[in-house]
């Protein structure tokens, strides 16, 4: 009795010591290594979108600007967001991740509704001139949700019905996800699953957990014929009528060498590369600076997820852990799917490179993201760091 | 994170992979793609004859094409190149309207207007430099010249003889261009120089081949022949000197007929009827003219001298056969001497069976009768004889004055060359030098010879005797005065007998004693007088009075 009666008090301790915790902070450590890799690899982004995107640019606009323009403004705002996220005290996202999590899934519906489509996809929700895509948030959502849970309901995590439930708002958002953009599925499925992983003390519930997730998205694949030819791309590209871009593609990286044609010197661009500013920007990056600047670029992210995986190690509670833990699984996911695409290793699949491709939602969803990092970091004590 | 790191070195082995090994591949691929290729096209050598004439030149031309994606102002492109071009304007929309990467409008055009429309800079109107091939004397020795096809590339005759020779390489300007076609600025282009082809010098002697086109285009009309060949070469080292087939062809316009052919002939059939060039294509029974052939075997033999006494009846019986000798009352008795000035057929069936099939057979072979002459030239046909265990006396004896096989007229004048010349089988031949673009001589084409096929001694008396046949003989008529001339007449009755067709021939060579010319003259099918001493002797008679003196001949 004593010991559940201080159990209880310790909780009531530690929630009225979370309700005392401040919404800002500031000062403490802050990894400052952190937000200047960030800072590169935005840069690098930049300057790689104005070359990649220039020739399209000056053919439908005239301004061969436009769209690093636009990308500029983006990443400016983003780096404000940065900050301010930075400051908001993370530990206060516990109050409202379940209605950031059921608000994620209300907006992945209603895209169906008011969504715009482009490539045969809708994704897209417009806001005046400006468009966003729900499953860009959706990941915030399922990152901080899943931290959340995963610290409130460890009990579940013993069994497979109680990951289940732990994850049935997530797993609702991602299927309405797959619906539409299986990629942003797998990488949401993907951030949970980790998540799961490192809350976990029970390793087979959540490999069987995992394996049922994988289950689901082969049948997702082979629901539709339009991902069997995807399969079929993959293994024939320079047969399959959808081969074409994953071709272009090989082009474009067989064309870079050891050392590139140097900046700005991409012909694959040139219109012969289709999204090459975009999901395809890895391609123009291998072409136009070789092996040594694809491999800068890897390291440069390799870099910034060891960063990560410091704080997350650090942090001072579980909760601040699992969110570095869900971004950095976000990043790695991503680079991973948008690399293995370009070098035709995986089926093709339309994912963005982290920080880097054209895309005013994803890079302000991963700048809040790295605020996300940079506020745990802040609870880091000093020592620890160095 | 381990995993994380697993799987991103997983992914840099697969860059490297393509970026190292495959890299070849994938960019020659890219370039594939990416790169537009302009050929510059390489001029074709040119054929001069043995003087330095230009037979076979090139002329400079264009071809103009459109690239629909840099047309700004269509209407006026379309308008400009029907004018120019004087093509039809909705032929000319459609193709300026065609969405293609790039769209031939014309080529073969003059380069005058070529000029000017490259002066109207069109956007989108692309002009190329081009070579065609032609041919400043048109019809002059066109079955051994020959012609070449759209791509320059030799069709019949020397030009396909030589096409190795005289084909350059064409040269390349690759462009980078945008996946719509248009040339990316500032990227160096790779720029591959044509290479011209070789040139041809050959024996042919524009004057005499002039000349005696000239003869035969008399003769053809005079005695209303279906054709006139005239064949000029020098004994000694078988070049050729002039080579016809009358009626020549336009080599300019080589696909257009210069006759009407029968009816149910395909056009292309007649085509090549009007290209085959009865020198080399074609056999005939050579008749009389081969008694040059028997009489050396008979002299190799060692059964006949000059002097040898024969009695001719006005026929011979063979067998059961009763062969007639032209002169039906008969030549009565006569040497040898006067049997072949006489051209009388009983004295050769004589003398044929002397030396008999097998010994007949063996000196024809020597004399390269079963084998092509080699000539230069493409589809030389080759002799029909009987097979030697077929040949009974009948046969000997008519095979003894020309008649029962067939031979071209090729063929005949090689081993009456070898028979005149001391006894050396040359190869009769157009090609001489080869030289490069600066016309020096990068190679001397070089020919077969054989020596030793006939002796001296029989050569010696071939000649007198065969000077004996036009001094006194029935080959008068090619006497001239001041030269010494030797050679034998011969007409040919065309098979079957009775359609009463003949050919006249004459071949004859000059100075009799020391031949450095050898010309034979064939007239397919006359009308009226046919006997080939009365037509086609006087022929080589006009011939020699102009070349001899030309080729600095002198007289005696």
């Amino acid at each position: 009795m004593a010991s559940n009666h201080q159990a209880v008090s310790s909780q009531q301790n530690k929630r009225r010591a979370e309700k005392d915790e401040p919404w800002i902070v500031s000062g403490g450590y802050f990894d400052f290594q952190t937000l200047f890799l960030t800072i590169i690899i935005v840069l690098i982004g930049l300057m790689m979108v104005y070359s990649a995107s220039s020739y399209k640019a000056v053919l439908y606009t005239g301004d061969s600007a436009y769209f690093v323009k636009k990308q500029a403004r983006f990443a400016l705002f983003g780096l404000f967001v940065v900050y301010a996220v930075s400051r908001v005290n993370y530990k206060k996202y516990k109050i409202f991740s379940k209605v950031m999590m059921v608000g994620a899934i209300a907006l992945c519906g209603i895209v169906f509704i008011l969504g715009i489509s482009t490539n045969g996809a809708t994704r897209w929700i417009p806001i005046g001139s400006f468009q966003f895509q729900p499953s860009e948030v959706a990941k915030i959502a399922i990152i901080i949700y899943m931290s959340h849970v995963c610290v409130v309901q460890l009990k579940n995590l013993e069994t497979l019905g109680g990951i289940f439930r732990m994850c049935l708002l997530p797993i609702i958002c991602i299927g309405l996800i797959a619906i539409e953009n299986l990629s942003t599925a797998i990488v949401c499925a993907g951030v949970m699953i980790v998540i799961l992983f490192v809350s976990s003390p029970k390793f087979l519930n959540i490999v069987a957990f995992a394996l049922i997730c994988v289950a689901g998205a082969a049948v997702m694949l082979f629901a539709t014929g339009y991902r069997t030819d995807r399969i079929d791309a993959w293994l024939h590209p320079e047969t399959s009528e959808h081969g074409f871009q994953t071709m272009q593609s090989l082009y474009a990286i067989g064309s870079g060498g050891l050392f590139g044609r140097g900046l700005g010197q991409s012909i694959q661009k040139m219109g012969f590369l289709p999204e090459s500013h975009n999901d395809m920007i890895f391609s123009v990056i291998c072409e136009e600076l070789g092996l040594f600047g694809a491999l800068g670029i890897m390291i440069l992210f390799v870099m910034l997820l060891m960063r990560m995986w410091f704080i997350a190690k650090h942090t001072e509670d579980s909760f601040g852990g699992f969110i570095v833990t869900g971004v950095m699984t976000h990043i790695a996911v991503q680079l991973i799917i948008n690399i293995g695409v370009v070098t035709n290793t995986i089926p093709p699949t339309g994912v963005t490179l982290p920080l880097i491709s054209y895309g005013g939602t994803s890079l302000v969803t991963m700048l809040i993201e790295i605020g996300l990092v940079l506020s745990v970091s802040r609870r880091i004590k000093p020592i620890n760091a160095s | 994170m381990l995993a994380c790191l697993l799987i991103l070195v997983i992914m840099l082995a697969r860059l490297t992979t393509i970026m190292l090994v495959k890299s070849e591949e994938y960019g020659q691929m890219a370039r594939d793609i990416q790169e537009r290729e302009r050929s510059i096209k390489a001029p074709r050598g040119i054929i001069y004859d043995r003087n330095g004439n230009v037979i076979a030149g090139n002329k400079p031309v264009c071809s103009i094409s459109v690239i629909h994606s840099q047309i700004t102002d269509k209407e006026e492109v379309i308008r400009v190149l029907s004018e120019k071009l004087e093509l039809d304007d909705a032929e000319v929309r459609k193709k300026v309207e065609k969405v293609s990467s790039r769209e031939k409008i014309k080529s073969n055009v003059d380069k005058a207007i070529a000029d000017e429309i490259r002066a109207l800079d069109l956007d989108g109107v692309m002009v190329d430099e081009d070579y065609k091939r032609y041919y400043p004397y048109s019809t002059l020795a066109s079955k051994v010249i020959g012609f070449t096809g759209g791509d320059n590339q030799g069709i019949v005759g020397l030009e396909v003889m030589y096409d190795d020779v005289l084909m350059g390489t064409d040269g390349s300007i690759k462009t980078l261009t945008d996946a719509r076609g248009i040339e990316i600025p500032n990227v160096a282009e790779t720029r591959v120089e044509p290479i011209a082809g070789n040139n041809l010098i050959i024996s042919i002697d524009v004057n005499i081949q002039q000349y005696i086109e000239q003869m035969a285009a008399e003769i053809l009309e005079k005695r209303n022949a279906k054709r006139v060949c005239i064949i000029v070469m020098n004994p000694q080292n078988g070049e050729i000197y002039a080579m016809t087939d009358y009626p020549e062809y336009n080599l300019n316009d080589p696909f257009t007929l210069t006759y009407t052919p029968e009816e149910g002939i395909s056009n292309e059939d007649a085509l090549n009827n009007m290209w085959r060039n009865f020198c080399i294509n074609d056999t005939y029974e050579p008749g009389s003219t081969f008694k040059i052939v028997t009489a050396t075997s008979a002299f190799e033999e060692g059964v006949l001298t000059e002097n040898d006494g024969f009695y001719c009846p006005g026929y011979k019986i063979v067998e059961d056969r009763k062969i007639r000798c032209h002169k039906v009352v008969g030549h009565g008795s006569e040497t040898f001497k006067e049997g072949i000035m006489n051209s009388c057929n009983p004295v050769f069936m004589e003398i044929g069976a002397r030396v008999g099939a097998n010994q007949f057979y063996y000196y024809m072979d020597k004399l390269g009768l079963f084998e092509k002459t080699g000539v230069d030239l493409p589809g030389e046909a080759n002799s029909i004889f009987h097979k030697l265990e077929n040949v009974g006396s009948v046969e000997l004896a008519t095979m003894s004055f020309g008649q029962s096989f067939q031979i071209t007229p090729l063929q005949l004048m090689r081993a009456v060359s070898a028979i005149i010349n001391g006894g050396t089988l040359v190869t009769p031949h157009f090609g001489v030098y080869i030289t490069d673009e600066n016309n020096n001589i990068i190679d001397r084409l070089e020919y077969e010879t054989v020596e030793g096929v006939v002796s001296e001694e029989t050569s010696e008396t071939m000649k007198y005797l065969l000077e004996a046949v036009v001094s006194e003989g029935t080959g008068k008529n090619a006497y001239i005065e001041g030269y010494t001339i030797g050679g034998k007449t011969a007409t040919s009755e065309k098979l079957p007998r009775s359609s009463n067709k003949y050919i006249s021939s004459f071949i004859g060579f000059a100075p009799a004693d020391n031949p450095q010319v050898l010309t034979l003259v064939l007239i397919d099918e006359p009308e009226g007088v046919y006997y080939g001493g009365t037509i086609a002797a006087p022929v080589v008679a006009d011939i020699y009075t102009n070349i001899l003196p030309y080729l600095g001949i002198e007289k005696k």
